[in-house]
């Protein structure tokens, strides 16, 4: 078994295999020497607060302990399902009978205009990215943030926390309504104001190099304006040229079915990659590690992971905010319920459809979150009132 | 991680709550100056009501596990949600890779007696 991809997704595939007890060989096969966790590149890493060895997402030793061959440090540029084949950057072929696509996506890099690719133009995917955005961000530093989702948002949130002066613009105005509302997306947003960001509603025309740094134009202003760096975070694309090469069906992203397994019997693949035929990829953290885990499981042929409601965290200014099931706004058939007051955290709001939860979105509130991905799970009635009641356990409610 | 000094090997414990005070599902942190340990201990009260202790700080950043949901022989941290096995410590969800350090506990009379340094 080879698994290609050293992120969430695939660590997590080599680790449910081999709790599950499969007992083969394994390969895994990443670009980095020792794999790491993403989410605190835009937080606890990227200020600094936190190393390289302190992210990683199993101990080096883990690997050995657990029979894993770790093949660090290269890429798979050739997968050859047909003859059980994984080619590598460095010539090594190593033969397997059922591969595992982790590869991932990369961060989009819309076309701004013509910038040198040594310019001052990051994004944010990898620990490389993560090191050279860091270098730039020393106090008085002037960042421009191109996206305010939640990597601007974390991104810009540790930035200021580092000195720098940040920027940030967004077509949308509030950005994140979709994830978390329209009324929590606008007091999140205005958080980077209170925060000393400078929050724009508009997009990018031109980026130009300059000496100093970045010459930026803005629609809708009459200058452009000059920033030492800039970061683009507008989301990512999947990384879906193995499996392309390959021969595999792609359609954004690796179509795969409900226990990963792609349009070829014997590759699967999960993560970031990978996309549940008629459904959006989720792009985030736990999505990942539970494609590992019903990967695993098809492999094991044993009972896949039960369902459970989507499930992502963020960080900014101090505030952790998480998100479950799926908010809507307000309509004939869903309904909003705010716990506590929206802006005076802890608060949580709920989108009720019917009796039931469907989604939630929490600030330093997450056994709320807790609470209600249970309830949405095992499918429990509940009354309004006593999701807005803060005085009330939200537990209790799953005992009834 | 652990500091066994302090009281550890005590023979009858320390008392440090009675078990109604925590609620099933729920924990509470007993400070460090009392147990004499490192670390603060949480004391986490499965949902089937039995009492367990494990070290508070969730070893991936800095939650407090007394403040975690217990569910099913382990706990989650509020954060980021590393389960912990309530009995091992071991890690049984990811992000933490470190386990954590179980301590034993005994209720007698619906009082919790906790023996920091002591294994299960």
């Amino acid at each position: 078994m080879v698994v290609v991809g050293g992120g969430i997704a695939g660590v997590s595939t080599v680790a449910e295999l081999r709790k599950g007890g499969y007992a083969g060989e394994l390969v895994l096969v990443s670009a980095d020497a020792v794999p790491y966790d993403r989410p605190p590149l835009s937080k606890a890493y990227l200020a600094g607060e936190k190393s390289l060895d302190a992210i990683a997402l199993q101990h080096p030793d883990w690997y050995a302990d657990q029979q894993v061959l770790l093949v660090g440090g290269t890429v798979a540029v050739a997968v050859r399902p047909e003859v059980g084949e994984v080619e590598l950057a460095d010539g090594r072929v190593l033969s397997a009978d059922r591969i595992v696509l982790a590869t991932g996506g990369r961060a989009v890099r819309p076309a701004f205009g013509e910038v040198r690719r040594d310019a001052p133009v990051h994004v944010l995917r990898d620990v490389a990215d993560a090191d050279r955005l860091r270098t730039q961000l020393v106090p008085g530093a002037r960042l421009l943030i191109v996206g305010g989702g939640l990597i601007g948002a974390e991104v810009a949130s540790t930035a200021r926390g580092l000195g720098a002066e940040v920027v940030l613009v967004d077509p949308l105005d509030p950005p994140l309504a979709a994830a978390v509302g329209t009324e929590v997306a606008r007091w999140l947003h205005g958080l980077h104001a209170e925060h000393g960001v400078e929050a724009l509603t508009t997009t990018v025309e031109t980026l130009l190099e300059t000496r100093a740094g970045v010459a930026v134009q803005l629609k809708g202003e009459p200058d452009s304006r000059e920033f030492d760096a800039v970061l683009v975070a507008v989301g990512l694309v999947p990384e879906t040229g193995l499996a392309e090469a390959a021969g595999l069906e792609t359609s954004r992203g690796i179509l795969v079915d409900s226990g990963q397994v792609t349009s070829h019997p014997s590759v699967l693949a999960v993560g970031d990659c990978a996309r549940l035929r008629d459904h959006r990829r989720a792009e985030h953290w736990e999505a990942a590690q539970r494609d590992g885990a019903r990967a695993a499981a098809t492999i094991l042929q044993s009972e896949p992971l039960p369902a459970t409601a989507p499930w992502w965290w963020s960080d900014r200014y101090g505030l952790h905010v998480e998100g479950v099931g799926e908010m809507r706004s307000a309509d004939a058939e869903h309904r909003t319920v705010v716990r506590g007051v929206v802006g005076e955290p802890p608060f949580a709001a709920f989108t009720l459809r019917g009796e039931r939860v469907v989604g939630a979105v929490t600030v330093d509130d997450p056994a709320a979150t807790k609470a209600v991905r249970r309830l949405i799970d095992r499918g429990v009635d509940v009354r309004p009132a006593d999701l807005a009641d803060p005085a009330q356990n939200l537990r209790t409610l799953l005992r009834r | 991680m652990t500091g066994n000094s302090g009281n550890g090997g005590n023979s009858t414990g320390i008392r440090v709550a009675s078990v109604d005070d925590i609620p099933e599902g729920e924990g509470i942190a007993i400070s460090s100056d009392i147990t004499g340990t490192e670390d603060d201990i949480a004391i986490l009260r499965d949902d089937d009501g039995t009492c367990w202790a494990l070290n508070d700080t969730c070893t991936h950043e800095t939650a407090s596990l007394a403040e975690g949901w217990v569910e099913d022989g382990d706990v989650e941290c509020p954060l980021h949600s590393s389960r912990f096995n309530l009995k091992t410590g071991k890690v049984d969800g990811l992000p933490a890779t470190r386990d954590t350090v179980p301590h034993r506990v005994e209720v007698r009379d619906g009082e919790v007696y906790l023996f920091p340094g002591e294994r299960p």
